[in-house]
């Protein structure tokens, strides 16, 4: 079951990862960098917990809000994230485990767990508008991937001032990203990023919102993210609603199949 | 510039006095003279064709519409009737589903016999499904084919469920292809295999009859095989039927007829039959279009007429008024359209909306010598005498201003669209054939109206004395500027500064369908159609020489985000090299097909493991729900419901299909029996459909249906169509952008209907500026030269920049915003708003300094009088159900408003400061100062 499947799967393992998108940016031009090393800061953390809902708009309307616990965590050069529904009923207890490329469903209806393939990077996730590769990355990050570029230090977002540094991918074979260029807008008071554009064959096919940035232990996060498809009549708002960094709820042994099947 | 009292005494003058005279004693002579040239231009009429469509305004020099207009003419498909049928009653959706395939049958029947043959060439409901029950394995893609090997290794039920289970399973691990495009094949073979099901559990009780079971299950076979035939929408209550008719969008009076003949016999046959029909496409738009644009221009004429010709009786208190302007109003109309039909050939949406705002510009010249000549026979001048100086003195003036104007609006004719150019000439022709309709008709009913009154002993001056000029109102206002010049001109142009500061907002409308009349059902019909069938209510189209050269393009534009489908003979006509390489896979799956020909002909079924099977089975479709759900797939969810039992919100509501199927095998004694009786059917059924369908024959395009030929190959054979089908509605500008930017980064040939308006947006806001620019630079120098002052002339137009960046200000707040028809029109309002302003400067220049007041009192009325008319004009646009109209109806109407408003308090005071507080020179070159 095709792209939206894995989406769904690789979009919920990822939610509270966005973070990586940020964390992992780093670019060649060295004002570009500097600015984006300063954003980078505010997401750094080896173990989170997070609960957060996620709600789809089609064509303005809401669809079904699904909430969702998370457990990540990196070790050891590698990426684990543990992504449990609670709501709505009919999800309940549905689980994905994501271990670097390697993904895990635990279908909360048959109670059945299947291995997945990560082929499925650039895909819509769950019918949602965020793709594996905008949650990001297990393992490499954004920063080995892309080359940047300051085009603007007075773009403008919401009234603010913004830097806008255009990002273009450095690798080529499967570590490419689907993107043929992101464009971030880097709040030039607080160093937020506020918005990102991808794009795709020659048009800006997607926007991610960043908003709602709160204190947590002593950094700044967004906790509402809104991705807006420019290809479809729709967009997906996720809300964190609660969030700790360096979790003792995290541990490893979450991350394994065995786990995964004790799951209700 | 109506009025030129300076050139009093030329001969012009002197000229326009002797015609009114004698036109007003050879009243019939004259009468006689009109009637000769309307029956001249009356000729036009003959020539004349009302084109009151979008489609006919598109540039037809731009390589996008040539593209559009070859596509129309060659692939008739392009020309189709969408039929949308949707069940009366959709509450039971298997009953609905029946009704609307039912009706789509019928129908199919029906219109297909030779009584609609005028109109119709071709219907079709559903697909040929016995070109894929022939061909099917051909047009199916290699790795596919070898997917049916494993699934169809061996039919017996066992190894087949099992074999049904794995590639369940295998499709959560692989393949990458975009679920939602395939949803409706999915949804159909799901619906096929609960059908299977209830075959096999009707078999183990041993109830159902042999001939039954073999029809029904032949039947869900082909459902689970080649899917559904019919066009469905989601929930299966809805349908679609494709009427070809005879006639494309180029054929206009086949369709004018044709469409509301077919729509009329539609409805009445649907109704009949339990569904709703609607009717959309090209030319059912294109007919709604022509039909709204009539409504409206008809509401639009009574209107304007009625409330001109009631101004005129309240103006001037005399009844005979409005016959005495409104003759020769409706016969300079006449003229114009016949002229036009002479010159141009035809009526476009905006031309024939100019012959209504023609209603509120004419009446200005009648208004000026109706004035006039009442002013003359109050001063005590004879009937002849008066008319005679009414010409003299308002004459030149009227005959100067409607040059000027008609100059200015044949300064159109630089654009490079024919629309504008169109527009340009008509405009002109129009205040030329208004001017001289009014100088001939006006004297002569003048003058039977004299000789009526006097055969009957009456005289006109108790009558005419009646009328007297409304100053008081006026008068304070004259006063009041006169004396606080400074804070008139702060506050107009506080005024417009405050609201000119947002004209920079102002946007331009992108969406054709957004000037479409409100409600239309053509228009709202293609939105049902996005909704509920997942169709772009536009698609984007490529014409190819080379059907090799498309196969490449076509697989590059399939992979934009921004395309939900390519659709084109390509997917039913596979190249020799596919063709060749499906061959062999064909020929290997008919190996394994016969090889197995006896091989289920067994008397054991195994209904352990086949109970083991069918809960994987269950198991593999409750995974497949719950991913549904998430993914928002109604379709599928509701079809796999069904089997699961399940409801959306995933609780058990019915029974399980499957569990009752193990639930009877395991209750029922004689399953095994019933079983293999039903086994032997399907393997039978299954076996003779995919042997049927693994055919290795070529496949020509001779053999491909005609209703795909003529969708996608031309009439010559000789072009290739392929339709691009975006994921979003591209009549909205934003999205219509990045499919454009995708699509041109793999080819620049793209064409549709979209494309066209869109250029047609974008030469006419590019006509439309340049136009404007060319009507002020065309003004400015008409203003030099009849005032001779550099100075005077710049002031002139300083009330008409700040009423149309009051204008651009207003609609950006009010969210108005321009369009390809208000926006050519914005030059008009250039040539017509600066008539006020050079009134008060002529008027000023005869009274001179400290007189501002006299000025104010002497032109006020007729200012405010013939704004008032060219704004009813232009207002009477606004009633109209086409929002093109309304909107341009409202654009102008607030546009001629600001022009009076400005010209009558900010230009006098600005005039006033500059003449008598500073000093400076207005007079004409070479004139003396008074």
């Amino acid at each position: 079951m095709k792209k939206r499947i894995y989406g769904l799967i690789k979009l919920i393992a990822m939610v509270p990862f966005f973070i990586a998108v940020v964390s992992n940016l780093a670019f060649a031009e060295s004002k570009a960098i500097s600015i984006l090393e300063r954003a980078d800061k505010a997401f750094t953390s080896a173990k989170i917990y997070s609960v957060a809902t996620m709600t789809i708009y089609k064509s303005g309307k809401p669809r079904t809000v699904v909430e969702i616990e998370s457990y990540s965590m990196s070790s050891r050069d590698k990426y684990y994230s543990l992504t449990i529904y609670r709501k709505p009923a009919r999800l309940k207890g549905t689980a994905y485990l994501v271990i670097d490329n390697d993904l895990w469903v635990r279908f909360s209806s048959t109670g059945r767990i299947r291995k997945l393939s990560s082929s499925a990077r650039e895909n819509s996730a769950g019918g949602s508008d965020f793709s594996y590769n905008d949650m990001g990355e297990s393992g490499k990050g954004m920063a080995e991937k892309y080359n940047s570029r300051l085009l603007s230090d007075r773009a403008v977002i919401d009234r603010r001032k913004c830097y806008e540094i255009e990002l273009t991918p450095k690798e080529s074979g499967k570590d490419k990203s689907s993107y043929e260029k992101v464009v971030v807008f880097i709040d030039r008071e607080n160093y937020h990023y506020l918005k990102i554009d991808y794009y795709k064959s020659g048009a800006n096919i997607k926007s991610l919102y960043l908003s709602d940035y709160r204190t947590v232990g002593g950094v700044d996060y967004p906790f509402k993210l809104t991705m807006e498809s420019h290809t479809e009549p729709t967009k997906t708002e996720i809300i964190t609603t609660e969030i700790e960094l360096d979790s003792p709820k995290v541990k490893k042994s979450l991350f394994t199949t065995s786990y995964l099947k004790r799951i209700r | 510039m109506k009025e030129n009292e300076k050139l009093d005494d030329t001969a012009i003058l002197g000229l326009l006095g002797k015609w009114g005279k004698w036109a007003s004693i050879h009243w019939e002579k004259t009468l006689l003279i009109a009637l000769v040239i309307t029956i001249v231009l009356g000729s036009g009429f003959y020539f004349l064709k009302m084109e009151l469509t979008y489609y006919s305004m598109m540039p037809k020099a731009s390589p996008k519409v040539r593209d559009l207009k070859k596509i129309i003419e060659n692939f008739p498909a392009a020309s189709s009737i969408v039929v949308v049928l949707e069940a009366k009653d959709r509450r039971n959706r298997e009953k609905a589903k029946e009704t609307v395939t039912s009706a789509v049958d019928k129908l199919t029947e029906e219109l297909s016999k030779p009584k609609y043959s005028k109109y119709i060439k071709q219907v079709h409901g559903k697909l040929d499904i016995d070109f894929f029950k022939n061909h099917g394995l051909m047009l199916t893609k290699t790795k596919d084919i070898r997917r049916f090997e494993k699934i169809f290794s061996d039919l017996r039920i066992v190894p087949f469920i099992t074999n049904l289970n794995n590639d369940f399973e295998r499709e959560y691990s692989g393949n990458e292809d975009k679920f939602s495009e395939d949803e409706d094949i999915v949804t159909s073979q799901l619906q096929g295999l609960r059908e299977i099901l209830l075959e096999m559990k009707d078999s183990t009780t041993g109830r159902v009859s042999k001939d039954k079971l073999r029809d029904s299950l032949s039947k869900s076979i082909d459902k689970f095989l080649f899917g559904s035939p019919y066009f469905l929408n989601r929930d299966g209550t809805m349908a679609l039927l494709y009427v070809l008719p005879n006639f494309t969008i180029n054929d206009m009076n086949m369709f004018v007829e044709g469409v509301p003949y077919l729509d009329r016999v539609i409805k009445e046959k649907a109704d009949a039959l339990g569904v709703k029909a609607g009717l959309t496409g090209l030319v059912v738009i294109a007919k709604d279009e022509m039909k709204t644009s009539e409504q409206g221009l008809a509401l639009s004429t009574t209107i304007a007429l009625i409330l001109i010709l009631l101004l005129m009786i309240l103006s001037f208190r005399m009844y005979s008024a409005p016959f005495i302007s409104g003759i020769p109003l409706v016969v300079g109309i006449l003229w114009t359209i016949g002229i036009t039909g002479l010159v141009i050939k035809r009526l476009n949406i905006l031309t024939a909306m100019y012959m209504i705002a023609l209603i509120g510009l004419g009446i200005d010249y009648a208004i000026h010598l109706l004035t006039s000549f009442i002013q003359e026979r109050d001063d005590g001048h004879s009937f002849t005498e008066a008319v005679a100086l009414s010409f003299k003195k308002s004459g030149a003036g009227i005959v100067m201003g409607a040059l000027t104007t008609a100059v200015a609006f044949f300064a159109l004719t630089v654009a490079k669209s024919a629309i504008v150019k169109e527009l340009g000439i008509v405009a002109g022709l129009g205040i030329l054939c208004e001017l001289l309709a009014m100088m001939i008709l006006v004297p002569a009913i003048l003058g039977y109206r004299m000789h009526r009154l006097e055969k009957k002993g009456k005289g006109e001056s108790a009558f005419l004395m009646k009328y007297k000029l409304e100053h008081r109102v006026i008068s304070k206002l004259a006063k009041s500027i006169k004396s606080k010049p400074v804070l008139y001109l702060l506050i107009t142009l506080a005024f417009g500064i405050v609201l000119s500061s947002q004209a920079y907002k102002v946007q331009v409308e992108g969406n054709l369908m957004n000037m479409e009349a409100k409600g239309l059902e053509s228009v709202e019909l293609q939105d049902k159609m996005v909704e509920e069938f997942g169709l772009a209510p536009d698609t984007l189209s490529l014409v190819f020489q080379d059907i090799e050269k498309e196969r490449g393009i076509i697989e590059k534009i399939k992979k934009l985000d921004s395309v939900k489908e390519v659709e084109s003979i390509i997917p039913f006509y596979p190249s020799k090299e596919q063709q060749e390489r499906r061959s062999g896979e064909i020929l290997d799956f008919r190996k394994i097909l016969e090889s197995k020909d006896t091989a289920g002909l067994t008397n054991y079924i195994d209904t352990s493991r086949l109970k083991d099977e069918l809960s994987r089975l269950k198991d593999n479709l409750l995974e497949m729900s719950d991913l549904a759900y998430s993914a928002d797939m109604e379709k599928t969810l509701y079809t796999l419901n069904s089997i699961t039992g399940l409801d959306n919100e995933g609780n058990q509501v019915g029974s399980s299909l499957i569990d009752e199927l193990i639930d009877t095998i395991d209750k029922n004694k004689n399953s095994s029996a019933g079983l293999m009786n039903f086994q032997n059917y399907f393997q039978s059924l299954m076996r003779s459909k995919l042997l049927k369908t693994a055919n290795t024959q070529e496949i020509t395009l001779s053999m491909i249906p005609s209703n795909i030929r003529n969708a996608y190959i031309s009439g010559d054979g000789k072009n290739y169509l392929a339709n691009i089908l975006p994921t979003q509605n591209p009549w909205v500008k934003e999205n219509r952008k990045v499919l454009m930017d995708q699509i041109s980064t793999i080819t620049d040939k793209a064409t549709g209907m979209v494309l066209a308006a869109d250029q047609m947006t974008e030469i006419a806001e590019h006509d439309g500026i340049k136009a404007a620019i060319t009507a002020v630079i065309v003004i400015f120098l008409l203003l030099l030269i009849d005032f001779r002052n550099l100075k005077l002339s710049i002031l002139t137009l300083l009330p008409l920049v700040l009423s149309m960046s009051t204008l651009f200000g207003i609609m950006a707040i009010t969210g108005i915003k321009f369009d390809f028809i208000n926006i050519i029109a914005v030059p008009l309002l250039i040539g017509i708003g600066i008539d006020d302003a050079v009134h008060i400067n002529h008027r000023y220049l005869l009274e001179g300094p400290g007189k501002m007041d006299t000025v104010i009192a002497r032109t006020g009325k007729a200012v405010f009088l013939t704004s008032l008319t060219t704004v009813i004009g232009f207002s009477s646009f606004i009633p109209s159900v086409m929002r093109a109209m309304k909107s341009t109806g409202i654009v102008l109407s607030i546009a001629m408003t600001l022009a009076f408003f400005f010209s009558i308090l900010f230009h006098p005071s600005i005039l006033i400061i500059i003449r008598e507080k500073f000093h400076l020179n207005i007079l004409p070159w070479g004139g003396k100062k008074k």
